[in-house]
């Protein structure tokens, strides 16, 4: 029995002696042994979400409706210009609101991820990247049953999706992995300064109006300018194109956003191993 | 690392920050620095840190049970933390053989709308159990747990007794090779107490090690043959159980005993308390069986209400021993002067040797109001006798048939 125990040796900075080579190993050591733990993490969050609510599930569907009601009325009555688009407008803001939220709502569960869990990080030694993983799939679930919305939609309007609906796993692997890659980030940045948890949602709506969500990308001013660099502008814009044309227009803005995401993921996961035992200290 | 050595502690220390503001910063520095693979140069104390724990050794071996003690600050917890992994020591090195499990709160992990069936098994996975384990181990866990009906209840909804079997429950299921215990017993029932120290002996005799913190120096006593005591983050005495206990009631009596500043009306105020010896004779205590006067000098002005004389007796570990009162002996204190002494005699004291202190208090009668209390602010030493545990001496004798 005693030959095969794991050795582990806790040291001052014990994250940064090894090589970069162990490092990543061991980031993937922890996540592929706690898969089941992810699971269970998610189910929690999940069943506890939804248990004290009459409506349940049903509030995936009520939040997005209403906020896209509001943009259905706002369209209606000329206030707001959406631009030429070709599907009915519902469709249109059902699939932008659908991948935004899938972001938003991830970003805002992951960056709480470990400050809501501070009383349990500071008593129980157990893998924390799990937490994070855990917490975007509040984000999954609502992004499903917004799809079920939106094949609602397609039938009532009649309306054929085209073929690249297939491709689309592309696009919501690259939100996620840009989601967990801010959302490592903001949960470490959380823990120490507070302000993150108020800062958030105010700068994720003004994020949304700033990207093409509810209405066409515009080819001028500054709003292009700043949407040139905005990576959820080219996954918006590429599961929509996926959907209601069958490709991807800007599909090179949309790979270098994906390559974008995947190395925000990487470096902040390995910033995240690096210093996740720190901010246990000051949560 | 020896054969048999589990654990490892290596000249151990770790630094707390007092100001909040201030550990924001130093946590920026900190993480900033490591984000970069730089050493935030742990050693040093910056301004307003200082040491929780301080250059700590020690070892355990498998099948060796340490018991940790000291009064609350000393570094108890945040010395376990360490030993779990929760946070790394700012110098010095700890090597940890086989899987660690940590009963610092029990039932941290609880979600409280989750049923207990649920709550088991994310508390079983947050500690480290896979499914099959759990599967495996759920009927036990129930079983060990008892709570009967409320399995498929809220948490919310269980007595602090039942959260605390469950926790316990799900925790020492997860048989690690070293168990860290932080004083989470108190909170049960005596019976339930009792199960879980029957459990820890079990998991013991298997050849589990295991570190077991608790102000309940008895339960120390019954688990652990060997204690480290703690002191402001030093390690004071690390040996037999018995000798640590001794030591830690002598750093404790040096710390209860002395003016703690008074509290009361002052009325009638405490000025002088004396113990007289059988002889008469002022003293600091007596022997096992001797007769013993506590004479309480007072001194009052314009007293209208009834005044009722309070003395309690204390074990040096904060067990009340024993409370007279002049109102529950039938004793009416109504004609004092303005300046005198009252005398409580004590026939044949019997008390076991030991260092006690006692509390002096002037009360109103029928309320609860002070006059003038001295809590604990003195000492009573009984001498001689041969050293057995407990606290009173019993009159006996021996027959053999």
């Amino acid at each position: 029995m005693s030959d095969q125990l794991r050795i582990t040796k806790y040291r001052p900075d014990n994250s940064i002696r090894q090589s970069y080579v162990a490092t990543f190993s061991e980031i993937f050591r922890e996540i592929s042994e706690n898969r089941w733990l992810i699971f269970q993490l998610f189910k929690r969050d999940f069943t506890a979400a939804y248990k004290q609510s009459i409506m349940g599930l049903v509030w995936a569907f009520v939040i997005p409706l209403v906020s896209i009601g509001t943009f259905i009325v706002l369209n209606r009555s000329g206030v707001f210009v959406i631009g030429d688009i070709k599907v009915p407008y519902p469709i249109y803001a059902v699939l932008g609101m659908a991948f935004w939220q899938l972001f938003s709502t991830g970003l805002l569960a992951s960056s709480q991820a470990l400050v809501l869990a501070g009383p349990m990080i500071t008593k129980i030694n157990f893998s924390k990247k799990s937490l994070v993983f855990a917490s975007i799939g509040q984000g999954l679930v609502s992004f499903c049953v917004q799809l079920v919305l939106l094949i609602a939609l397609f039938l009532f309007f009649r309306i054929m999706p085209s073929h690249g609906v297939f491709l689309l796993p592309v696009v919501i692997l690259a939100i996620i992995f840009l989601t967990l890659g801010m959302g490592f980030f903001l949960s470490l940045l959380n823990g120490v300064i507070r302000d993150v948890a108020n800062i958030l949602p105010m700068f994720l709506t003004f994020f949304m109006f700033l990207t093409p969500v509810l209405y066409e990308r515009r080819s001028y001013g500054l709003l292009n300018t700043i949407n040139h660099f905005n990576p959820m502008n080219y996954f918006i814009l590429a599961a929509r194109d996926l959907v209601l044309n069958g490709q991807i227009k800007e599909w090179h803005g949309f790979l270098y956003s994906a390559i974008a995401a995947i190395v925000i993921f990487i470096l902040s996961l390995y910033v995240f191993h690096l210093t996740e035992t720190r901010i246990t200290e000051r949560v | 690392m020896n054969e048999d050595v589990l654990l490892k502690v290596d000249r151990v220390s770790k630094k707390y920050c007092k100001s909040l503001k201030q550990s924001m910063l130093y946590g920026m520095t900190d993480i900033g620095r490591n984000m970069f693979r730089l050493s935030s140069n742990p050693g040093e104390l910056r301004k307003n840190e200082f040491w929780a724990v301080n250059d700590v050794s020690f070892e355990l071996k498998r099948g060796e049970t340490l018991g940790l003690i000291g009064s609350n600050g000393s570094g108890k917890t945040s010395l376990l933390k360490m030993l779990n992994g929760i946070f790394w020591p700012d110098k010095g090195e700890i090597t940890i053989k086989g899987r660690v499990g940590a009963l610092i709160a029990v039932g941290a992990g609880f979600h409280p709308v989750l049923t207990g069936r649920e709550n088991i098994y994310v508390n079983g996975a947050i500690l480290g159990m896979n499914k099959r384990e759990l599967d495996k181990k759920f009927d036990a866990i129930v079983d060990f747990a008892d709570i009967g009906d409320f399995l498929d209840t809220p948490v919310k909804y269980y007595s602090s007794g039942m959260f605390v079997r469950l926790g316990f429950a799900v925790a020492v299921h997860c048989n690690p090779d070293i168990l860290l215990v932080d004083e989470v017993l108190a909170v049960g029932d005596m019976a339930f107490q009792a199960k879980c120290l029957d459990r820890m002996m079990q998991y013991i005799e298997e050849g589990g090690s295991v570190i077991f913190v608790s102000h309940q120096l008895h339960q120390v006593d019954k688990l652990c043959r060997r204690s480290l005591l703690m002191y402001h983050g030093d390690s004071l005495f690390d040996g037999e159980t018995e000798k640590a206990v001794d030591y830690y009631r002598k750093s404790l009596y040096s710390k209860e005993v002395g003016p703690k500043g008074r509290v009361g009306s002052g009325e009638i105020i405490v000025k002088d308390v004396q113990i007289l010896n059988s002889s008469g004779k002022v003293s600091d205590g007596c022997c096992v069986g001797d007769d013993l006067t506590i004479r309480v000098h007072y001194e009052t002005r314009g007293l209208t209400d009834e005044v009722v004389l309070d003395v309690a007796l204390y074990s040096i570990d904060g067990g009340i021993v024993c409370s007279m009162r002049t109102d529950a002996d039938k004793f009416s204190l109504n004609k004092l002067n303005s300046k005198g002494f009252i005398d409580l005699r004590i026939k044949s004291l019997n008390l076991l040797p030991n260092i006690y202190v006692y509390s002096v208090n002037f009360l109103k009668k029928n309320g609860y109001a002070i006059f003038d209390s001295h809590s604990k602010e003195y000492k009573l030493v009984v001498y001689g006798g041969e050293k057995v545990k407990g606290v009173c001496s019993l009159m006996h004798e021996w027959v053999v048939n």
